[in-house]
């Protein structure tokens, strides 16, 4: 009891006096809140891009493809297309037709509107039936694609993001003409996909087998008997997995370089907030010995002096994680980026405030651990005597 | 030069301090060099790319495969020095997770001056005397063990005449790669070989490598190839290896502001910190200081001593946090290809570190300048 008397008597003393002490003190804010701030709007471009990632996920859509080969670059054949059509655990539609949708994967060039900068995005061709495989997927503007046309439809980010994808605009591919008569929205996705009739574009790319296959389960729960269905016919050679592995595998580099950039400098910035912080917690404890001095000659206790210290130096970053927090929240959340070609927006979470905060008392708590010991191991005497 | 032991001594008054605020100064500039590493060495390496190695790929994008037929029409255009069929695809090493990238070429007489890829002469020949043969990348060697004479079985998504998608290769070689653009794990097969064995797509190519006869030329034999087949059906795009590596780079381009909005931070944070601690100093000092301008100092000189001192601690501790990135490097290029600190990022690290220095002394210097002798002596 009398320990916290003590403690509550400095830290009213300390935190009365931090006026007199503004640079300090304002070095430690800033310090910690330049630290915080770039931690989490680097943390918010991982989460950003993760969520958009998995935004248009589902456990029951099931991906099939070449046994060893990467997302949208598989070779199955006409056979394992029809072999596919008749295993077991794949819902039916209303006609009693398994929802697979056959697909090829073409990738096209694009330029962005106003900074005519190049990026690729895919051109799908897919079975008609694709609205039934994906329901999340609705018309803005237009009709789905027919069958057997050179048609396409467009997600809308494309429309924003690139020239060509208004209603009505023709992409030559190979000599023909492709005709955007749709454009869509899918959930909350950003990126840029372009649907066409998977026939009529594996004829004109002069190929024979399909990227990939993606099925709808009658219930997620259904995954295992498809799969050992798959494995147990011999002439398939193909991975069955769901849309999330797929997606983790394809993104595996994208997510590593974002995790990496953001704790990397996260850390560095880190402790250069610390250092400033124990420098300036020095400087503030240095031009309060005569006071410290003077309380432990009353009677004050050692560690009644050094946890005030500490107090003090997480109450002054405390305010910095909630200042960077914001700055992040208000200067990066909901911008869009798009490394890589891949685009997404920055989302700046509940969570990353609380990691934020968790930096900032780290910080508080390794700056404020020197000086605090310097405080209470000052002799008592010289510090007195010093001026 | 006299007065360099009164700086010398200004500095160390407080070694706790003047460590501190070194580290503190070293932590940011590391950061800087990383990041601006980043930005300046990609940069820096797209320039020093080969704009005279064409490639030819098909007119939709870069996965537009090309017939192979076309080979002979490219070789036959003026300026064209050797034309070589590329084919890449991708396979997996033993777990799912290991994967490995094939890229299948022919090796005839003098294929390597349309590639980066550095090997002797004898290492090229055992590739072309091995039909399932395969050079591996230095990089594999250390990864997975393999050595010259191991065979290696590679799950892959193509397959193969005999109903296997398993490709199996014989390691005659080893070489290496400058170029930046490519990945780590890249093994060298025959083209014709892969032709042969596949089943679907066969007699395409991803794209041609095009070594042109003068490389000034570059721009001019890449504007007649794409001329040769526009309007027929397998139009062709042809790029130098330095326009490639340049729209790569573009793609991070977001990044860029980032990267500058973390350096201003970290700046803005810095400047902050020593400006206090600078003043601090000076106020700890002010007798020192008063005894200095009594001995006859300037106020002039006591300026320059303190914005000396700053920029002494400020440029030393540029310089070690410059070399902390350097050191770092190894690490960060697992995550971002082509990381190198050309003098630019050196000359600008150092200028802004000076520039830094300037600014967040210059209040207290003037504070110490302006000091009055007696009143700071009376303070006493």
């Amino acid at each position: 009891m009398k320990f916290f008397r003590q403690l509550f008597a400095i830290l009213r003393m300390n935190l009365a006096g931090l006026p007199q002490q503004l640079g300090s003190s304002l070095t430690i804010l800033v310090g910690v809140t330049s630290a915080v701030g770039v931690l989490v709007s680097m943390l918010a471009m991982g989460i950003g891009a993760r969520e958009q990632q998995l935004a248009t996920v589902r456990p029951d859509r099931i991906i099939l493809s070449t046994t060893g080969s990467r997302l949208g670059q598989g070779n199955v054949t006409q056979d394992e297309a029809g072999i596919i059509l008749g295993l077991p655990g794949i819902k039916k539609n209303a006609k009693g037709d398994p929802i697979v949708t056959l697909q090829s994967v073409v990738p096209l060039e694009g330029r962005r509107h106003v900074t005519n900068v190049r990026i690729y995005f895919p051109l799908i061709g897919i079975t008609p039936n694709v609205l039934e495989l994906a329901p999340e997927i609705h018309l803005t503007a237009g009709r789905m694609f027919r069958a057997g046309l050179q048609e396409l439809i467009v997600s809308n980010p494309c429309r924003r993001q690139f020239v060509g994808f208004e209603m009505g605009d023709k992409r030559p591919l190979h000599g023909t003409d492709w005709t955007v008569v749709g454009q869509f929205d899918r959930g909350a996705s950003q990126q840029c996909v372009v649907y066409g009739d998977v026939k009529s574009l594996m004829t004109l790319m002069k190929r024979n087998t399909y990227s990939e296959v993606t099925v709808l389960l009658n219930s997620a729960d259904d995954f295992a008997v498809l799969r050992d269905a798959v494995n147990a016919n011999p002439s398939l050679h193909l991975q069955v997995q769901h849309e999330d592995e797929v997606i983790e595998d394809a993104f595996k580099s994208l997510n590593a370089v974002l995790n990496f950039v953001s704790l990397f400098v996260g850390t560095i910035m880190a402790v250069g907030a610390t250092l400033g912080a124990v420098n300036s917690l020095y400087a503030i404890v240095d031009s309060r010995r005569r006071e410290m001095a003077t309380l432990r000659a009353i009677g004050f206790s050692g560690s009644a002096v050094v946890t005030s210290v500490l107090i003090e130096s997480i109450l002054l970053a405390l305010p910095g994680a909630v200042l960077g927090t914001l700055a992040a929240w208000l200067l990066f959340n909901g911008l869009s980026a798009s490394p890589f070609g891949f685009s997404f927006q920055l989302a700046v979470t509940p969570p990353l405030a609380v990691i934020g905060v968790e930096w900032a008392l780290l910080m508080g708590l390794f700056g404020g651990l020197l000086p605090a010991l310097r405080a209470a191991r000052m002799p008592i005497t010289t510090a007195l005597r010093a001026t | 030069m006299k007065y360099l032991p009164l700086i010398w001594s200004g500095i160390w008054r407080k070694p706790g301090r003047t460590i501190l605020i070194f580290l503190q100064v070293s932590v940011a500039f590391a950061l800087f060099g990383i990041l601006q590493g980043m930005k300046t060495g990609v940069e820096h390496v797209v320039s020093q790319t080969r704009a005279d190695l064409l490639i030819v790929h098909g007119s939709l994008s870069q996965a537009d495969p090309l017939p192979l037929g076309l080979l002979k029409q490219i070789e036959a255009l003026p300026g064209v020095k050797i034309v070589i069929p590329v084919d890449i695809f991708g396979g997996t090493y033993q777990k799912p997770s290991e994967k490995v990238f094939m890229v299948a070429i022919r090796p005839v007489d003098g294929w390597l001056d349309a590639f980066t890829y550095k090997m002797r002469p004898e290492v090229s020949a055992a590739l072309r005397t091995n039909r399932t043969g395969a050079l591996i990348r230095k990089e594999l060697v250390d990864k997975y063990g393999w050595k010259v004479g191991d065979r290696i079985p590679l799950q892959t998504g193509v397959a193969q005449t005999n109903g296997s998608n398993v490709w199996t290769f014989d390691i005659v070689g080893i070489y290496g790669d400058d170029d930046v653009g490519s990945g780590g794990g890249v093994i060298l097969v025959n083209y014709d070989y892969y032709d042969e064995a596949r089943v679907v797509s066969k007699g395409t190519v991803n794209h041609f490598n095009v070594d042109v006869s003068d490389p000034r030329q570059a721009v001019a034999v890449a504007d007649a190839i794409d001329r040769r087949f526009a309007n027929s059906s397998n139009e062709t795009k042809t790029e130098s290896l330095r326009e490639l590596a340049q729209s790569q780079m573009q793609s991070i381009g977001d990044l860029n502001f980032l990267i500058r909005a973390i350096v201003s931070a970290v700046l803005v944070a810095l400047l902050f910190a020593v400006a206090t601690m600078m003043m601090q100093s000076i106020r700890e000092r002010t007798s020192e200081l008063a005894v200095l301008k009594t001995l006859g100092f300037t106020d002039r000189a006591v300026f320059t001593f303190i914005l000396v001192e700053s920029t002494v601690i400020f440029v030393a501790a540029a310089v070690f946090g410059l070399l902390l990135a350097w050191i770092a490097f190894p690490l960060a290029a697992r995550f971002v290809p082509g990381l190198s600190m050309p003098w630019e990022v050196v000359a600008l690290g150092l200028g802004l570190s000076a520039l830094v220095a300037v600014i967040s002394a210059s209040v207290p210097a003037a504070q110490a300048a302006r000091l009055n002798i007696v009143n700071a002596l009376a303070s006493r």
